[in-house]
């Protein structure tokens, strides 16, 4: 076992530690911890393979955005130093097994693929190609989904403002009457 | 105009910062603007403001005489009781009793510089000295009698 | 001519030398491990040093001057003096993550140090996405402090935590949009080619008016980051004790304290890398004798020279502003910032398109 192999395997084990202890602690904050110590870990693990881009996006969506989301929601409605209660037998169980088919497809699919060793350069990922391939409007091109995401991203500040918008008085009037 | 008040806002925003900014940049530029007073080691030259108010003292001249009259205006101003007059009555060369300071009494301890006995002194007699190295040992050192032994009136004080 | 990047490669020439490639490259990883620490180190007792020597001279004192001459050595009596006291825990905190936080404060701090270009040709990480990498890291700051917050079971730490993770979230923003700006006339997120784009003149001559929009934008937006007066409600001494780190004592109070100034020196290292040219000296135009003689100036000195710079312009801004309120702060960022900041990126990918840069 060489050096890159001891390193996957600490970052892997990082990854399942981390997330394991996420769903089994009973403290909701050191859940959200552990959470955001497994997508470190992802992100981790993309350093390693020098995709340097999306290790940088993985932290900066997942735990600059996501976890830093999630940890807010926790301030605003837990208690600090409260533990949550043991939960059901059933859940347990009905989860247990959800992740052990989930596991058992993953495993079916790795066997039926196999890694087989290419001597295929590794794709360029620096940031020039990403952005042309990104905006490129040829066949392989990203330009279309690209957009889309930015009208669902519109869609949704428009949302958050007409929902933090103060009425005022001409179309509280008009609600009024639509309603009478 | 939305666009207009927007841009002066900035404007002004900017330019009342960079005013503060002039404002502490000189002093950071100017250390002879520098006031600290390194009190331990400059105790030969320090020099307290005029107006400053350590203790109250009562001037002697060189004939070992005050202005005190023994009338207990401080006394009576002092709303805590710092001030205490003793009196006594001393008989005039015409043979006349004469009521005169035999004690100004004065705690330091309960004083709070509020100059209300300066104020009240019809005579002048007592004033603020800027001391303010009290610290002792002894809480009994603390009071004082104003008036040194041996002291009397000056003449031409009523 | 002394210079950094000499000794770095009669170094590494060495150790590859003497051991073979897996060893020398370990013992090289120490090395910068034990340099960077050398660093933090160094660098908090002087830029504490510096704060209060700054502070005391605005407000027309003198500032510390009884330990050593001038108090050089006040700094490190104050460390020696964290390091004896007790580090508290509070008795219902959780634990694990009250012990866990500083540490994650301040390893965050050391991640950033890496792709910084300290000298010419003496950077411990030349990655290749390197400005995306600095904000990318900077984002996780923001976790060791809510994770204060939240494990010292305390209103002010909660408090301070929730209006710090506001405050970072939000002008993380404006600060990436000013380093945007340069990306766009740069081309490349790399620090190396950035600073190589500013041999024939900084950033900040080169971009015009944008640029040193950019520049201001990024100075406001990193003073609030890093939760420095007149930004600093996250520990509004006045309203929350001391903020998140309220429970903090000893040697963990002083790492909080440490990563504080180690993220001031990082993003001015940064602002100045972007803007003002990281280690490349000062060149105008023709004047070939005045550019000889900058050149002679070592390229480290230049860059701690306008580090220090900038670091002098945030402490400056601390001791001159009052302290902001929460809805002028979020004002200040959602109605001025972000705005001007996005006209501004628009304005220069404008410039860089038609190339009316130099």
């Amino acid at each position: 076992m060489n050096i890159s192999a001891i390193i996957f395997y600490a970052i892997s084990a990082l990854i399942l530690g981390a997330a394991i202890l996420a769903v089994t602690t009973l403290k909701i904050f050191r859940s959200a911890i552990w959470l955001l110590f497994s997508l470190v870990g992802v992100a981790a693990l993309y350093f390693w393979m020098q995709v340097e881009f999306i290790a940088a996006i993985q932290i900066v969506v997942y735990v600059g955005g996501i976890v830093v989301l999630i940890i807010f929601s926790i301030f605003l409605t837990q208690q600090s130093g409260k533990e949550m209660p043991k939960p059901a037998k059933g859940k347990v169980i009905f989860s247990a097994l959800a992740a052990l088919s989930g596991i058992a497809f993953t495993i079916n699919l790795i066997n039926h693929y196999g890694f087989t060793n290419t001597s295929a350069a590794p794709f360029n990922a620096n940031v020039h190609e990403i952005g042309m391939q990104m905006l490129s409007t040829t066949s392989h091109g990203f330009i279309l989904p690209f957009e889309v995401v930015s009208m669902l991203l519109l869609a949704a500040m428009v949302g958050c403002i007409v929902i933090a918008m103060k009425p005022t008085e001409s179309t509280s009037i008009t609600l009024n009457k639509k309603e009478a | 105009m939305f666009l207009k008040e927007y841009i002066s806002d900035v404007y002004n925003g900017v330019s009342s910062l960079l005013k503060g900014m002039r404002k502490t940049g000189y002093y950071f530029t100017h250390p002879k603007e520098i006031i600290t007073e390194q009190y331990p080691d400059n105790r030969a030259t320090l020099v307290m403001a005029e107006r400053f108010k350590g203790e109250v003292v009562m001037p002697h001249d060189q004939n070992n005489e005050h202005a005190c009259t023994g009338c207990t205006a401080c006394e009576l101003a002092c709303p805590n009781g710092t001030i205490k007059v003793v009196t006594k009555f001393d008989i005039t060369p015409e043979g006349k009793k004469k009521k005169a300071v035999d004690a100004l009494v004065y705690r330091l301890e309960l004083c709070t510089m509020c100059n209300l006995c300066v104020i009240a002194c019809p005579s002048d007699a007592i004033k603020m000295a800027p001391n303010f190295e009290h610290s002792v040992f002894d809480r009994s050192k603390l009071t004082k009698i104003l008036n040194k032994t041996g002291s009397k009136i000056r003449e031409g004080i009523e | 001519m002394f210079s950094l990047e000499g000794i770095t490669s009669t170094i590494q020439d060495w150790l590859f030398f003497k051991f073979n490639p897996t060893l020398a490259l370990a013992i090289e990883c120490v090395i910068v491990i034990l340099l960077a620490i050398a660093l933090f180190a160094a660098l908090g007792l002087i830029l504490v040093l510096m704060e209060r020597k700054v502070a005391a001279r605005i407000q027309i004192r003198l500032g510390p001057n009884r330990v050593g001459p001038g108090g050089i050595f006040q700094t490190a009596a104050d460390t020696l003096k964290l390091i004896m006291k007790e580090g508290l825990t509070p008795d219902k905190a959780d634990k694990f993550l009250f012990n866990l936080a500083p540490f994650i404060v301040m390893m965050v701090a050391m991640l950033l140090l890496a792709p910084i270009a300290f000298a010419k040709n003496f950077q411990i990480w030349d990655i290749n996405i390197g400005v995306l990498y600095i904000s990318a890291i900077s984002s996780l700051s923001v976790i060791g402090i809510l994770m204060a917050g939240w494990a010292s079971n305390n209103k002010y730490s909660l408090l301070g935590a929730m209006r710090s993770g506001a405050q970072i979230v939000s002008y993380e923003l404006s600060a990436g949009f000013a380093v945007l700006t340069i990306v766009v006339l740069t081309g490349s997120l790399q620090i190396s080619e950035i600073v190589a784009a500013q041999q024939n003149g900084w950033w900040i001559f080169k971009g015009h008016i944008p640029a040193i929009i950019a520049f201001v934008l990024y100075i406001i937006a990193v003073t609030a980051e890093t939760n420095r007066a007149p930004f600093d409600l996250a520990e509004a001494e006045s309203e929350l004790t001391a903020g998140f780190h309220t429970e903090y004592s000893g040697m963990k109070f002083a790492l909080f304290f440490l990563a504080e100034y180690i993220n001031i020196f990082i993003v001015c290292a940064i602002g100045a890398t972007l803007f003002l040219g990281g280690w490349m000296p000062l060149h105008i135009g023709n004047w070939q004798g005045f550019n000889h003689i900058m050149d002679f100036i070592p390229s480290s000195i230049w860059f701690m020279g306008k580090t220090f710079f900038l670091i002098f312009l945030i402490m400056w801004f601390r001791w001159t502003f009052p302290r902001l309120r929460v809805d002028q702060l979020l004002n200040l960022e959602w109605k001025y910032l972000l705005p001007i900041s996005l006209f501004n990126l628009l304005l220069v990918a404008v410039i860089a398109i038609l190339g009316w840069h130099f």
